[in-house]
């Protein structure tokens, strides 16, 4: 009963999101990397994480519009401003 | 009920905002002086604004009471959640007397400043420092009455809730959001300093946003309590006590 | 309040939607706010003023890059990863513990919860560590700039989490009840969701703060 706990889609979306903290986690601390592309995925990758964390975890598969809306836009937003700002300055 | 009375609490909300925000400006205090700044620098801020300064000072005095009657509006209506056991409305209403000794005291402070200009420059920056830090740093009264707020809120077990749920979730988002400015005590600086984004600008738009829906949340709650009164029930006897548990169960 | 299987929002543990839209209510507002109104307008608050903290940090990153380069290079990129995995295994226990409820799984799901907890502790015992790690070399607050914002956007977190510790004590509590009706599975998916924001906004925070170069 236990396992069939886990034979779910978040399970799934978990071990996909822990194999891409190891990925982000090698490309920030990969020095030779380039810094710019890889801040761009870093950033990228961890707004996305924010989705599906949204998506999955928090449940707003199955919320009203505004709502899946608010979150989804709150990413964007910021992951783009921040890039931006990253981009432009420094 | 005395309507009336509610009434003329509920609406001196907005009057203690926009007096308190007139002195503000007519002290020229909006921006607050940096406290990285000389005491050179601020012994001249007193010394040139000096009679400006003296009168927007006396306008936010006013505005320090005014603040009061709206804590106590507050406390009428969490007594109408609590039943016959008063705590967190005596919280809040002892609080309501705190943020006036908050306002009033650092704006006596700045008074002395300003009324021998010509004096020590450090002493001058010294009852500067001294109006400046409580006046942004002293976070715990407005965060424990949000709590309050939040938590009488929470377990209001009627049927004919006094506060609808969000406003106790905004509360405890505003509680969040009054913490940084305690950091400012570290920084002459930067966004936690005193004049800061974070521990002034922010907390300043939270205070402010606290009291636009408070006022929202204590007019529809006076006139549901006016409806209620007038339709005969018993104010009493409507209210379902909710036990003290973790989780109230809903009639 | 029906007894027996509560059922759970479309599209989650497949289960059918228990919440069908009336023709007033149409298409749009269709759906299952997870928790209540409420606590939306508390974590999106907070999203909303983290966001602020991050876009501040970028601003005075672009001021200083090198500066921010130089002193993240002595953070441990290896507890703040652990710290990501450990947060988000949580999530999963604290997801798995709600679904558990829904599905009447009396003995699982307060297991489940207390998991998270122990996650959560984990976490703080390796943030104490690189704290105190800092503390011993002398670096502070008022260090520089970078570590100011260090210190605080970690610690703001940190005392996020240690609020969401304490919800998922309540969470352990109500799983622990024999009888769940509507109110129980509202508070559980209210206090999950807090604790879901608590490990979103690590999964930002560590990287912006321990990679970005």
């Amino acid at each position: 009963m236990v396992v069939s706990l886990f034979r779910q889609r978040v399970t799934l979306v978990w071990l996909g999101l822990v194999c891409v903290t190891g990925v982000s986690w090698w490309l920030g601390t990969d020095h030779s990397a380039a810094h710019k592309l890889a801040t761009i995925v870093v950033l990228g990758v961890a707004f996305t994480k924010v989705r599906f964390v949204g998506m999955y975890f928090m449940e707003l598969r199955g919320a009203p519009l505004p709502l899946k809306l608010i979150f989804q836009g709150w990413c964007v937003v910021v992951c783009t401003t921040l890039l931006i700002m990253y981009l432009v300055g420094g | 009920m005395n309507r009336k009375a509610q009434m003329v609490c509920l609406w001196s909300a907005p009057a203690f905002m926009i007096v308190f925000l007139i002195g503000f400006l007519i002290a020229g205090l909006l921006p607050p002086p940096s406290p990285h700044s000389s005491a050179i620098k601020i012994a001249h801020f007193y010394a040139n604004h000096t009679n400006a300064i003296r009168l927007g000072l006396l306008v936010m005095l006013l505005a320090g009471a005014m603040s009061v009657p709206f804590n106590c509006l507050i406390g009428v209506h969490l007594k109408r959640i609590e039943g016959r056991s008063h705590v967190l409305a005596y919280t809040v209403v002892a609080m309501g007397a705190v943020n006036c000794i908050l306002i009033c005291m650092p704006v006596m402070i700045m008074t002395a400043a300003a009324f021998r200009p010509l004096r020590d420059p450090n002493l001058t920056q010294t009852l500067n420092d001294l109006a400046w830090i409580p006046f942004v740093m002293v976070f715990p009264p407005a965060v424990i009455q949000n709590l309050c707020i939040a938590f009488a809120t929470f377990t209001d077990g009627s049927r004919k809730p006094v506060f609808p749920r969000w406003v106790a979730y905004f509360n405890l988002w505003c509680s969040f959001l009054f913490l940084p400015a305690g950091l400012l005590t570290f920084f002459k600086t930067g966004p936690f300093a005193w004049n800061g984004l974070l521990s002034f600008w922010v907390a300043l738009t939270v205070f402010g946003s606290w009291y636009f829906v408070m006022f929202y949340a204590l007019r529809e709650a006076i006139k549901s309590q006016a409806a209620d009164e007038a339709a005969g029930a018993e104010p009493a006897t409507e209210r379902v006590v909710p036990p003290v548990t973790a989780v109230p169960q809903h009639a | 309040m029906s007894s027996g299987e509560f059922t759970a929002p479309a599209g989650i543990d497949g289960a059918a939607s228990d919440a069908a839209p009336t023709p007033r209510q149409g298409r749009t507002f269709a759906g299952h706010v997870p928790g209540e109104v409420g606590v939306w307008v508390l974590i999106l608050g907070d999203m909303t003023v983290f966001a602020l903290f991050f876009g501040v940090f970028m601003h005075y990153r672009d001021h200083a890059p090198a500066l921010f380069r130089h002193s993240q290079a002595t953070l441990n990129q290896t507890f703040g990863a652990v710290n990501t995995l450990l947060l988000l295994t949580s999530s999963l226990f604290v997801v798995l513990g709600v679904s558990a409820v829904r599905k009447r799984m009396r003995t699982v799901a307060p297991k489940l919860f207390l998991l998270a907890l122990c996650c959560g502790l984990a976490f703080s015992v390796i943030k104490v560590l690189e704290y105190s790690a800092k503390a011993r070399h002398g670096i502070g607050l008022n260090t520089n700039d970078f570590y100011m914002y260090y210190f605080i956007l970690t610690g703001i977190h940190f005392f996020h989490l240690i609020i969401g510790m304490g919800v998922l004590v309540f969470l352990w509590r109500l799983s622990l009840k024999p009888d769940v009706g509507t109110k129980q599975i509202q508070y559980l998916e209210a206090g999950a969701s807090y604790w879901h924001m608590v490990d979103l906004l690590w999964i930002v925070l560590f990287p912006l703060i321990y990679l970005v170069k």
